[in-house]
């Protein structure tokens, strides 16, 4: 019997060996090392296959495999600080995810990087390798200081791979600000990952000794100044939220994700479908036991969710250029994510999580497919009529387009409906909670409508510009991708189709219910049905019962959806469209500029710089005022000490003697010889 | 003569030997030239021979004595360096006055 979970580290090492390879060897390649970053993602992929065959086979694994180190902790319990890895239908899935992703986002890359003879490929290669390797090393992480680890370098080469254009302007100041901005989340992370460390002794995810476990148990070795318990957990849970909002780009730490699309059109894919933005509602997943015990947390984490779905989605509608669009509707598919998460729907949230990694990854390879043919122009009004000189890219963009906005049977359909229906049944009683589901159903006919407006002014009309008059044709490697996505856009939906069984009754085809519930193995603790327990909502349904409800919110959300569409349709699906920007008025410059978020926290910047102007004192004068002075007292000692040395041999001598007599009077007096 | 040396209380002897260490000290700390730092040194070490040969017949114990032969062995090593020492002195500076060479400092 093969242990395939001994080689769950490997999928992680795989990619970080492509990052080794591509960085020493890159320059000798062919390629500039895309080959081996897409054999080893390759492998990873199928080593996940492998362990999601083994977890559905009901096994699992949760174990510790190397130590680094061990403390005696604040409480009776000892600290152990470790690296191990946590397998269970979760984690499964999302290594499946991540590395699919991964390697789809490699053979594109061929296209979009080799064949328009970019330089600087192995840097490249590199940073793809090691973005993936962090990410699966943050996905298989089975305690929290770990997770944070991962969580960090997927951060770094976010910053490496945005800034990839490092002779531009516009990409290292764009690195920089999303290195900053989710650094200011992580923080708070940071504290939290001490709080939790501090409180329970443990960080660990699952098992009988997990945290979530312990505060389940309500058995914690130390809090703060006599504090209630739900209060600190609250407190803990929103410090590690902070993290999970810097990196999923919640409103307000979500102004770096749109500046990121200077980044290559890739590195975008990745970044937004499967890793770093990911990385932040798989946190929240990961803990979410932790989660389900405080419903203070659970109302911020819902509300912020609907708001920002909602807020991103109006930024989305004025936008020009294409990849513009594709983040803000990132920004709004993550708050829905997190909707979700906060109205106690973790399968949905999950669901969402896994549709949107394809049809968003869709998505942006599709736009580098338009970018690669309308030579690097991304303005949407240069574009039009691309439908019949790019039809493998039209088809499979507009199934991702209408898994985006949410049409009926498109996976995106299944995900987002779940999500209005677990809210909608748990709002009642819950204002916030009732809030986030209005703003989530608000946005839906929003998010229609801008994706469409998208769909019809790049790929509709009449072509607009010289360029999309001849545009230049894509290769096999940017379709292949493209069209392994887009069926998964298309079938994705169905591995859960809630409505359908409560409707018509057919038991078992809401498989990732079943999946996330256990019912083919997992760990004690960590089943979605666990978690239902320890939430702190009961469902109410409306007219009709279940299934009315059901029948309700699914029309409700897929006629809103039509409705932008048909919006969009009406405006834009026209041979020559004009912009409709205008008849906004003053609204359109507010959301052009993204409601002047980035002003304000400039000027936040600038109003905190006497904060800043503290800290730079107390860093400068204390801490290397004291290492500054260390080293000036033993020079200046020195300086003074060594003039003793006169090089007189009788002076020596003298000082041999004085310091014999004085030695000999020391031990005469404390040895009692003189009493 | 065992017996003569023997009745004398020991600590005549140490005083002896003290003595002799001082003024071989002083000798050290006072003079200049390199010879008398010689002589002064040799002053000590027999100094240290008194104390230990006087030891050795408290003790009827053979010990000492070897010591004392092994100082005297030394002693006379150290004085055939030290000459050579000199000897370069006054070679490189044309005297064999201590504090004119002070080259070997900070």
């Amino acid at each position: 019997m093969i242990d395939v979970f001994s080689y769950v580290p490997a999928i992680v090492l795989l990619p970080f060996f492509s990052f080794l390879v591509a960085l020493g060897g890159g320059k000798y390649l062919p390629k500039g090392g895309a080959f081996g970053g897409i054999a080893a993602t390759a492998g990873s992929f199928l080593l996940s296959l492998w362990v999601l065959a083994t977890v559905a086979g009901g096994q699992v694994a949760n174990r510790t495999i190397y130590t680094w180190a061990s403390a005696g902790g604040i409480g009776p319990t000892d600290v152990e600080l470790s690296f191990g890895i946590l397998v269970d239908p979760l984690s499964a899935l999302m290594l499946v995810i991540v590395t699919l992703v991964a390697l789809l986002v490699h053979v594109f890359s061929l296209g979009y990087m080799n064949d328009e003879g970019e330089t600087g490929l192995p840097r490249y290669y590199a940073g793809l390798g090691l973005f993936t390797a962090s990410m699966l090393g943050f996905v298989v992480a089975d305690n929290l200081l770990m997770a944070f680890m991962f969580f960090e370098l997927v951060g770094l080469c976010s910053y490496l791979l945005i800034g990839f254009h490092f002779r531009e302007p516009g990409p290292p100041s764009a690195a920089k600000k999303a290195f900053l901005v989710t650094r200011f989340g992580d923080y708070f992370f940071l504290i939290g990952v001490v709080a939790v460390l501090a409180t329970f002794g443990t960080a660990q995810f699952a098992g009988p000794e997990s945290f979530p476990a312990l505060a389940e148990a309500g058995e914690v070795a130390w809090t703060p100044g006599g504090l209630a318990l739900d209060t600190w957990f609250t407190i803990v849970g929103l410090l590690v939220l902070g993290g999970v909002v810097g990196k999923s780009a919640q409103f307000p730490l979500h102004t770096w994700l749109p500046d990121a699309m200077e980044g290559p059109t890739p590195v975008s894919a990745l970044i937004h479908a499967a890793t770093m933005v990911a990385a932040g509602v798989y946190l929240v997943a990961r803990m979410y036991g932790f989660y389900a015990l405080s419903p203070t947390a659970l109302a911020v984490i819902a509300f912020i969710g609907g708001f920002t779905a909602l807020f991103a989605a109006t930024m989305g509608v004025v936008k020009d250029e294409l990849k513009q669009v594709l983040a803000y509707s990132t920004i709004s598919q993550y708050g829905y994510m997190m909707l979700a998460l906060g109205a106690g729907g973790y399968v949905a949230a999950v669901f969402h999580l896994t549709t949107h990694a394809f049809f968003k990854a869709l998505l942006f390879l599709g736009a580098g497919s338009v970018i690669i043919a309308m030579h690097h122009n991304e303005d949407m009004w240069d574009m039009g009529g691309l439908k019949s000189k790019l039809p493998v890219t039209y088809y499979t963009f507009l199934a991702g387009s209408l898994a985006l906005a949410g049409i009926f049977p498109f996976a995106g359909f299944w995900s987002k409906d779940e999500i209005l229906y677990e809210a909608l049944v748990h709002a009642p009683g819950e204002p916030l909670l009732f809030g986030g589901y209005l703003m989530g159903l608000l946005a839906v006919p929003v998010t229609a409508f801008y994706t469409f407006r998208m769909v019809f002014l790049t790929f509709h009309g009449e072509p607009r510009s010289a360029t999309a008059r001849d545009p230049e044709p894509v290769r096999w490697n940017v379709k292949g991708p493209l069209t392994v996505l887009g069926s998964l856009a298309v079938v994705t939906g169905f591995i859960n189709m809630v409505p359908v069984q409560k409707v018509l009754g057919i038991e078992g085809i809401d498989l990732l219910h079943l999946w996330l519930d256990n019912h083919w193995g997992g760990i004690e603790g960590l089943s979605s049905h666990h978690y239902a327990d320890l939430g702190p909502y009961s469902s109410e349904y409306l007219v009709g019962g279940e299934v009315g409800t059901v029948l309700v919110g699914a029309a409700v959300s897929l006629g809103l959806a039509l409705a932008g569409l048909g919006l969009a349709w009406r405006l834009y699906g026209v041979p020559s469209p004009t912009e409709h920007t205008a008849k906004l008025g003053g609204i359109k410059d507010v959301l052009y500029n993204n409601y002047y978020l980035d002003e304000l926290q400039v000027w936040l910047a600038y109003r905190t710089e006497d904060v800043a102007g503290v800290a730079n004192v107390f860093d400068q004068g204390i801490i290397d005022g004291v290492v500054n002075g260390v080293s000036s007292v033993s020079l200046f000692g020195g300086n003074r000490i060594r003039r003793i040395q006169s090089g007189v041999v009788s002076q020596y001598t003298a000082l041999l003697t004085l310091g014999l007599v004085a030695l000999v009077l020391v031990l005469g007096v404390t040895g009692g010889w003189f009493l | 003569m065992t017996a003569v040396a023997a009745s004398i209380p020991p600590s005549w002897y140490l005083l002896l030997a003290a003595t002799m260490f001082c003024v071989g000290l002083l000798g050290v700390l006072t003079r200049r030239s390199a010879l008398y730092f010689l002589m002064s040194v040799e002053l000590m070490m027999n100094a240290a021979n008194i104390n230990f040969v006087a030891f050795a017949l408290y003790y009827g114990d053979l010990t000492g004595q070897v010591f004392a032969l092994f100082v005297i062995a030394l002693a006379a090593a150290e004085v055939a360096i030290g000459i050579g020492i000199i000897l370069v002195l006054y070679r490189n500076f044309g005297v064999t006055d201590v504090t004119v060479p002070t080259e070997m400092r900070w």
